[in-house]
């Protein structure tokens, strides 16, 4: 019994030897080199690096536009897979709209969006057009239009994610709900959505990372006074060529990454104790 | 007055019209169940009086008042799935309490009620347990409880036991015929299992594409089919059409017969149970004697079963008897005359 059990163990054999040798070994050398530079060990790039006021200013940017990001595509995500799952009679092809954007590369949709927001854009020429106001606006190279390109980047994932839990659900609890005197407000909010837990803490996860080591949407829609970390870990790496900050600056993206998702599993399970 | 009634419903999904002007009345205190194959109607009634879907056209009428369009959460009806539908997340307490919650019923009655409806079900210790931890027939009783702690004006169940193993179906729907005299709560129960049905109901409504073809108690349906479908349903296989000459009612193959019960009509179809019918050899006297070949024996254990040929058609014949006919041979087949039930439609 024991035997056979090892030799399903070879199953995943191939891709933990790749991740071990590719993933695992860079990542604890990275590590240690920002402990260990050059001679015994040292702080030094931490204490250098969150002493730092600006630093500071983009660790507070990064996290806070992913957060930000995550909520957008959670609220946008949450009714269209809800009415994806639902009421939808023409499923696959709404599935395929939402996940289309994933088929375009990151760079020509972050070109899309400098064609959109520009000063001569489709937003601009309405809101001059429509009287809002007189002169175009600045909507690019800001975190505004960073915003808009993590939530167009991240919206699919958080809504496969989200469906994924809403069609395990079946349709007859909101009926029993209904028949035990819950109305569909209540039913929904009682129900489906802590239910639906799961997957909006996958999506978030999801989303969250995805924002926070996202490098070409920033650094096409941002600016050099709207920097995240992961623009600045290539900045310290390519630019400056000071490869234990950049590896101290990928260190804490990691750590925090890992620290948000713990908090979302957390949250999860405080709305539904069962979900994983 | 009837308590619940279906007034010229219509009902489908589109273009799919499953119910076509259909009515039904249900007495107070009655546990009266729809049976049929599955498509005809059965369901999709339940789920209209429940309030899941509304009639195209027709009313529904509850204690005289046109529930019609009266949303489902104000309708106070138990439902009971054939999933069971509950609620994954919630232990078994706070599923039971659910409509209770909705209820603003206040937090000690709450408890009370709760606890005293799993011990009426036999949950009682179970309160902290989560739906997955539990069998198939203890999810059935939570399903119950907690459509029944709303004191529901009606309860309804969608074949709630269907997904059980048949011991425990048998042990299940004694448990809610007990509870149903207990409490003595209307109810509506689909089926489509007819022992089930038969076993415990007060009235059985046999439906079939989409309209009611009989609704009587048990035995009046299981003794009195009026159409071959039901007639077929609750067990018949041999039909043969019978005339009248003056008195006398004959096969048509000039064969008299004696009926108990004696139709209006001139022709009617008549029908007799595979056990009724009684088979000996070609030569002896037997009550509305017909001769035929055996054409088929089958040995079902207890029983032989035998089809034979005859003048008025195919017959099944199912006997205990030891003298075993075989292929070919001449017999004659006694249709005694009160188990000879006349078809009226």
């Amino acid at each position: 019994m024991t035997r056979k059990k090892h030799i399903w163990l070879l199953l995943v054999l191939p891709g933990v030897l790749f991740l071990v040798v590719f993933m695992l070994i860079p990542l604890f050398s990275v590590l240690l080199s920002t402990f260990f530079p050059d001679t015994g060990f040292t702080l030094d790039n931490y204490v250098s690096l969150i002493g730092s006021v600006y630093f500071q200013q983009v660790f507070g940017r990064s996290v806070r536009l992913s957060l930000l990001s995550t909520l957008i595509c959670a609220l946008l995500g949450f009714p269209s897979a809800y009415y994806i799952s639902r009421y939808s009679r023409h499923r696959g092809l709404m599935m395929a709209l939402a996940v289309f954007p994933m088929f375009t590369s990151p760079v020509i949709r972050s070109f899309s969006w400098m064609v959109i927001l520009g000063r001569k854009g489709i937003v601009n020429s309405f809101l001059v057009a429509s009287g809002l106001f007189a002169r175009p606006q600045s909507l690019l190279y800001n975190e505004f239009s960073m915003t808009v390109g993590f939530v167009q980047l991240f919206l699919p994932q958080m809504i496969l994610s989200l469906l994924g839990v809403m069609d395990s659900i079946p349709g007859d609890l909101t009926e029993a709900a209904g028949s035990l005197g819950a109305t569909r407000i209540s039913a929904f909010l009682r129900i489906i959505f802590p239910l639906c837990a799961s997957g909006l803490v996958t999506g978030s996860v999801l989303v969250f990372t995805g924002c926070m080591t996202a490098y070409t949407t920033p650094q096409l829609l941002g600016a050099t006074d709207t920097q995240v970390l992961s623009t600045m870990v290539y900045q310290y790496a390519m630019s400056l060529r000071d490869w234990s900050q950049a590896s101290a600056v990928a260190m804490v993206m990691i750590v925090v990454t890992m620290l948000v998702s713990g908090i979302f599993n957390h949250l999860s399970r405080r709305i539904n104790p069962l979900a994983a | 007055m009837a308590l619940l009634e279906l007034q010229h419903i219509t009902a489908g999904y589109g273009k799919n019209i499953i119910l076509r002007d259909f009515n039904l009345e249900v007495e107070k205190g009655d546990f009266v169940s729809l049976l049929g194959s599955s498509g005809c109607g059965k369901t999709t009634t339940l789920r209209l009086i429940a309030g899941f879907s509304e009639p195209e056209e027709g009313k529904l009428v509850f204690s005289g008042r046109d529930i019609t369009h009266v949303p489902l959460h104000k309708r106070n009806f138990g439902f009971v799935f054939q999933s069971y539908a509950l609620f994954p997340h919630m232990t078994v307490y706070d599923n039971v309490a659910f409509g209770l919650k909705m209820r603003r019923v206040p937090k000690d009655e709450m408890r009370r009620r709760v606890l005293e409806m799993l011990e009426l079900v036999d949950l009682k210790g179970f309160e902290d347990r989560y739906p997955r931890e539990m069998s198939g027939g203890q999810r059935q009783r939570v399903a119950l409880a907690r459509a029944m702690v709303i004191r529901p004006d009606l309860m309804l169940f969608d074949e709630p036991l269907s997904n059980l193993d048949a011991k425990l179906r048998v042990k299940m729907r004694v448990e809610i015929r007990r509870i149903q005299q207990e409490l003595g709560f209307t109810a509506i129960y689909v089926t489509h299992d007819q022992e089930e049905c038969f076993a415990i109901s007060d009235k059985v409504a046999i439906m079939n594409q989409g309209v009611i073809e009989q609704m009587g108690t048990p035995a009046e349906i299981f003794n009195g089919p009026r159409t071959e479908f039901i007639a077929r349903f609750v067990g018949f296989e041999n039909f043969f059409t019978i005339t009248r000459q003056q008195d006398m009612w004959q096969t048509e193959s000039g064969i008299p017969v004696r009926l108990s019960s004696s139709p209006a009509r001139d022709t009617c179809k008549a029908c007799i149970r595979p056990e009724d019918v009684q088979i000996a050899g070609s030569g002896s006297q037997l009550e509305n004697g017909v001769p035929g070949l055996v054409t088929v024996a089958t040995f079902l254990g207890r029983m032989v079963q035998y089809n034979v040929r005859t003048d008025i058609g195919e017959f099944v014949v199912k006997t205990e008897q030891s003298q075993v006919y075989s292929i070919g041979s001449a017999v004659r087949l006694g249709l005694r005359e009160n188990k000879i039930i006349p078809i009226l439609s």
